[in-house]
């Protein structure tokens, strides 16, 4: 999995692609740790490299999730592709999660212009 | 068709075995979507085997597939320490937490999902799905 780290005005974007799984979700759960640690507000999530997705990096989502909301932050998913979404349906968090169909769209609800 | 696999329990294994798994699949007619679905299951059965049975250390696990015109069985075998998945209670949803949802993937998806009591040694889990009849 590679994971690509940019920031547009206050929103922090990290831009997956690969796999997300027991093997490389560590990874992950370092770089999201590193911005929620610092208390990143607004954090975005590009998933439309990702084409497999376990439990596991739905626990890292899960996590980072958690940790946002305890100091008001916000974490947005977007552009997630019909492998990663159906993970979502299976866990039912895609209620919980706020998903964007794209980018921009991600962007603007966070406040932000693409 | 029946294929078996030796593998590390190792978290690298997963994603080659994947790839070789969705060949076996594809080559047995499976749709996409349930394909991705029996792929996942699948993975977390392993993923169980590597954190629970063997709890990162070493150790061996064999998968045997055995596909059907009809259905598609896996056989997950290993030498750890006992862990029957098929008794662990079903996660509240949507989870607030992280963690707990691997076991759930796997009695979503799959037909069946039943775990040899009588294995002497580690661990035997059968793991089946049936293709739907049109």
């Amino acid at each position: 999995m590679k994971i690509q780290s940019t920031t547009q005005g206050d929103v922090n974007i990290l831009e997956l692609s690969g796999e997300l799984d027991y093997h490389s979700s560590p990874e992950l759960r370092e770089k999201l740790g590193e911005l929620t640690g610092k208390q990143a507000s607004k954090i975005l999530m590009n998933l439309s490299g990702v084409d497999y997705m376990d439990s596991s990096g739905i626990a890292t989502f899960v996590e980072a999730f958690q940790k946002t909301k305890r100091y008001q932050g916000r974490l947005v998913l977007a552009e997630l592709t019909g492998t990663v979404r159906g993970v979502f349906e299976i866990a039912k968090l895609d209620s919980i999660f706020e998903i964007a169909p794209t980018v921009a769209e991600a962007m603007t609800r966070l406040g932000t212009k693409a | 068709m029946e294929k078996r696999f030796e593998l590390n329990a190792s978290s690298e294994v997963l994603s080659p075995f994947r790839k070789e798994l969705r060949q076996i699949l594809v080559h047995e007619g499976w749709e996409k979507k349930t394909s991705d679905e029996i792929l996942l299951a699948v993975d977390e059965a392993l993923t169980n085997v590597i954190r629970h049975a063997y709890a990162g250390g070493s150790g061996k696990m064999t998968v045997l597939v055995r596909a059907a015109h009809d259905k598609i069985e896996i056989v997950i075998e290993d030498l750890g320490k006992k862990f029957d998945p098929t008794q662990v209670p079903p996660p509240e949803l949507p989870r607030h937490k992280p963690g707990g949802l691997g076991v759930h993937f796997i009695r979503t998806i799959m037909d069946e999902m039943i775990y040899d009591p009588q294995c002497l040694e580690g661990n035997r889990l059968r793991l089946i799905k049936h293709k739907k009849k049109i």
